[in-house]
């Protein structure tokens, strides 16, 4: 039978965002795909070299849209690092708070767009409904309900405002209500597990061979494999939590430890708001000028862990005002690259969108 | 920590024993840094990923033209001991070459791919380093490098352009003072009584 050219992306319900794949079917078994990336690159490792230290801060969360937040810790870290910044206690634990919320707001977005591909989309609209609510504390927290740039380096940038204890923990105990709720509608609903269950294998050689992190990595290899845990940063290391695994990875159990992960990620903000000490949130990284500083001589590179894997700057300086050069590690680029390449040839046209989603394909950090 | 500061001897231990690093800089408690000849990289590279450091997290590069170096930087991770290892070497900036990794990292094929796209630095042994991956049709030097001033590339491939209208904003409402002057003039005229 003749080969025929399909695209996947940039729109389509199961693509989220600005990269398309193409696909070479014969029927609806995909012999041949990769990735076309580029319709969102912005130049933004160009442009951090232009900018001072500080203005970095406005550039960084654009880097990976559904989940800015992480990109402000690997930046804010690294700097530290080369400065030998040490941050104040209570920015430790409030960073913890924005976090483990922007943890959740990526779950939940990635959970509902698991809606998509699998044509289902009342769970699309209520995680998004509850995504929102987390928005909303991001707007008191911060102002803002995307782009925070609210992790600065040195501490946090303000404050939490007054009351916002009772908004976070009236949030979670609403969401936890919820959380069978949840279940049965996306991956206990029988017409969605049909499709998700056995479907788009990713065995434990595999994620060696791509270098996969993060939630694709522990359902494979079935151990805590969590930035969190085995190099701890901000005080990680003073909460209790565990890191959900499993050894069988197909797309359900996946999804079904994205899930998991976020009721501990609720119970690490609980712990977080209990034992957050008061006292000063940020120091000035340098006396005299307030942005014209300088950062010493030095390669870093600074790694947390996203809701999708392990994110990082690679960061050099050269004494100056500015950065040398800038490295972004985005956490889906041996999935989204090499795996579309390699993987999905031998499977469905329909469980690509899957792959796409519950791999956590995030194109604007792949372009940057 | 002190787990994990021997950690660290470990490595150095072991790194040491494969090739003399130029330089070693220890970041912090999980993170270190060598700088080694270009030759040694292949070989301290499998080596390491024999003890453990399977995971390849970044590859790319840094530019320095007043040496006329590149510097390829790959950073590799161990998930059981947990240290990353950050491996530096200079290569020649006129006709840069370094040998693929994807014998030994697989995964490195498309970080190959890009760091030649945005640095110019062929990968021999990676099967489709040359082929375009995220900048479309470029045609000026890779735009990483020091030297690639973006300002100018924009002057010059989005040139200014001549308007034949003017399209420019003006202004035609009156000042605050003639509109005081207007309104006093208006309630004047619209007082009752004698007109003188």
């Amino acid at each position: 039978m003749k080969q025929m050219k399909l695209f996947l992306g940039p729109q389509h319900p199961g693509m989220h965002g600005n990269a398309s794949v193409h696909l070479f079917v014969d029927g609806d078994i995909i012999k041949r795909s990769y990735l076309l990336p580029g319709m969102l690159h912005r130049g933004f490792e160009k442009a951090m070299e232009r900018k001072l230290w500080v203005n970095n801060i406005s550039l960084i969360p654009r880097v990976c849209v559904p989940e800015p937040d992480i990109n402000e810790m690997a930046y804010a870290q690294g700097v530290e690092k080369l400065l030998k910044l040490e941050v104040p206690e209570r920015a430790h634990w409030i960073r913890m708070i924005m976090l483990e919320l922007a943890r959740i707001s990526a779950h939940l977005m990635s959970y509902g767009g698991l809606g998509g591909p699998t044509g289902h989309y009342t769970l699309m609209y209520h995680a998004h409904a509850d995504r929102n609510s987390i928005l909303d504390i991001f707007e008191k927290i911060s102002g803002a309900r995307v782009y925070h740039q609210y992790i600065v380096i040195g501490g946090v940038r303000q404050d939490l405002p007054k009351g916002i204890e009772k908004d976070i923990n009236a949030f979670l105990d609403d969401l936890e209500s919820r959380y069978i709720e949840y279940r049965d509608l996306g991956i206990e609903n029988p017409s969605v597990v049909a499709r998700i269950k056995d479907t788009i294998m990713l065995p434990e050689e595999v994620v060696w061979e791509l270098g996969v992190t993060g939630i694709g990595m522990r359902s494979a290899v079935g151990k805590p494999y969590d930035l969190r845990k085995v190099m701890p940063y901000a005080r990680y290391d003073q909460v209790e939590f565990e890191v959900p695994t499993s050894t069988y990875s197909d797309a359900r159990s996946r999804v079904d430890i994205k899930l998991k992960e976020l009721v501990q990620s609720i119970s690490i903000i609980r712990q977080c708001l209990k034992k957050m000490p008061e006292g000063p949130v940020r120091v000035k990284p340098s006396r005299g000028q307030s942005m014209r500083w300088t950062v010493p001589k030095g390669y870093v590179y600074s790694p947390v862990e996203s809701s999708r894997g392990e994110f990082g700057y690679y960061m050099v300086s050269d004494g100056g005002t500015n950065p040398y050069r800038i490295g972004v590690r985005g956490a889906s680029y041996p999935q989204g690259l090499l795996g579309i390449e390699k993987y999905m040839p031998g499977t469905r046209i329909d469980d690509c969108a899957l792959w796409v989603d519950t791999m956590g394909i995030c194109s604007p950090e792949i372009d940057r | 920590m002190t787990n994990s500061m021997s950690n660290i001897e470990f490595v150095n231990t072991l790194v040491n024993k494969h090739v003399k690093p130029l330089v070693t800089d220890i970041i912090d408690q999980f993170q270190v840094g060598y700088v080694v000849d270009q030759n040694e990289i292949h070989l301290l590279l499998s080596a390491l990923k024999n003890e453990g450091w399977i995971q390849m997290s970044y590859l790319s590069a840094v530019d320095w033209p007043e040496e006329n170096k590149f510097e390829v930087v790959y950073v590799i991770f161990n998930w059981d001991k947990p240290v990353y290892i950050q491996l530096r070497t200079k290569i020649d900036r006129t006709n840069p070459s370094m040998d693929s990794i994807i014998q030994i990292y697989p995964g490195a094929k498309y970080y190959e791919r890009e760091c030649h796209e945005f640095f110019g630095i062929a990968f021999p042994g990676n099967p489709d380093y040359e082929k375009q991956l995220i900048l479309e049709q470029w045609d000026d030097i890779p735009p990483l490098r020091k030297d690639f001033d973006p300002q100018a590339y924009s002057d010059r491939k989005f040139p200014q352009r001549t308007y034949t209208e003017d399209y420019s904003v003006t202004n035609n409402e009156p000042s605050k003072a003639e509109k005081r002057k207007l309104r006093k003039q208006r309630a004047e005229s619209l007082k009752g009584g004698k007109k003188q």
